[in-house]
């Protein structure tokens, strides 16, 4: 993942995830966020998700989030792909069904991927899929957290 | 997958407006299953792979996304690839694909259309997807990627090479892509019927 230099806010968003539930940006403050923009029929978003389930699962009780926002499908979609992945996601799978928080944060294709630091700015960024549970991107998370 | 070595360019560095001629070369392979080709540049430091788009790949897309028959119809007329774009350098790279030309046999070099053109199409017909088509420029960071879909108005199985460019460190950077063909109509290779 790149630095975003400088780095600059994280905008908020209020998304549903796939039971309904609204999630924003800011009930994450004081967390690293890990923001990833996805859609079912992309190969490289499907290959990457089960890494971010990895890292979540390994992150446990830290102050770590991951949240990943599928664009411009609906819930029974989603579901049915997420039901099919090993391991499935545990984290939040927000419904961006306008696609305005992409383009809030500027995504040009997907999968687009942000690291939010603990203060809500953007630190990191990584266009193109990639296996988030590498060493090299845990080493980053871990150096966000620990600021 | 068969493999084959197309001629490699070896230009010098044109040295106009400091454009530089990339030494790069073009590895073709196709499918022996459906004889579909996909072209993949060589010693590039923005690495390009096409993969040619049957029209029928392109109604099912589109289709599926909810767009107007008629939309449909005009995108499966164009030359679709399936395009997959690497930042190999060791530092940032940007792209515009309004720069990119198709050179056709006869000489003339076609512009692609590119996403931000389709978008202004599809919005003005009422679609607000806004994925699946290459991003028409960005800045790609040291390790970025990305893939989707380049357009050109090109009959069906037409033969070109690509021309396409990138800036890295203030200077300008040309390719070419040889020996490229849209997919034809039908598959070249018919499925197999049990």
């Amino acid at each position: 993942m790149a630095p975003v230099k400088p780095p600059r806010p994280a905008p908020d968003f209020s998304l549903p995830d796939m039971d309904g539930k609204v999630h924003k940006r800011s009930d994450y403050s004081g967390k690293v966020v890990l923001l990833n923009f996805w859609a079912t029929w992309c190969p490289p978003c499907r290959r990457e998700l089960p890494s971010m389930e990895r890292l979540h699962l390994n992150l446990k009780g830290k102050p770590f989030q991951v949240l990943a926002c599928d664009q411009q499908e609906d819930g029974d979609t989603v579901f049915a792909f997420t039901g099919q992945l090993d391991p499935a996601p545990t984290f939040p799978v927000l419904l961006d069904r306008k696609s305005a928080v992409s383009k809030a944060y500027g995504v040009p294709g997907l999968p687009t991927t942000f690291l939010i630091d603990k203060t809500g700015q953007i630190a990191y960024r990584a266009v193109g899929g990639r296996e988030f549970d590498h060493p090299a991107i845990r080493a980053l998370i871990d150096e966000l957290m620990a600021a | 997958m068969h493999e084959m070595k197309i001629s490699a360019l070896c230009s010098l560095p044109v040295l106009l407006a400091a454009a530089v001629t990339a030494l790069a070369g073009t590895v073709q392979n196709t499918n022996p299953s459906n004889g579909l080709s996909n072209w993949q540049s060589e010693n590039t430091r923005f690495s390009l792979q096409l993969l040619q788009l049957m029209p029928d790949n392109v109604r099912a897309v589109y289709s599926n996304k909810g767009f107007p028959p008629a939309l449909v119809e005009e995108m499966a007329g164009y030359c679709m690839f399936g395009s997959v774009i690497r930042n190999l350098a060791d530092e940032p790279i940007s792209y515009d694909v309004a720069d990119w030309r198709a050179i056709t046999a006869d000489g003339v070099r076609h512009p692609l259309r590119t996403k931000t053109e389709w978008l202004k199409i599809w919005q003005g017909q009422g679609v607000d997807f806004g994925w699946s088509i290459l991003p028409a420029a960005q800045t790609l960071e040291v390790g970025d990627w990305g893939q989707g879909f380049t357009t050109v108005k090109l009959p069906h199985g037409t033969r070109f090479d690509l021309d396409y460019s990138w800036r890295q460190h203030g200077k300008t950077f040309h390719a070419i892509l040889e020996g490229l063909q849209c997919a034809p109509e039908q598959l070249p290779i018919p499925p197999h019927k049990p």
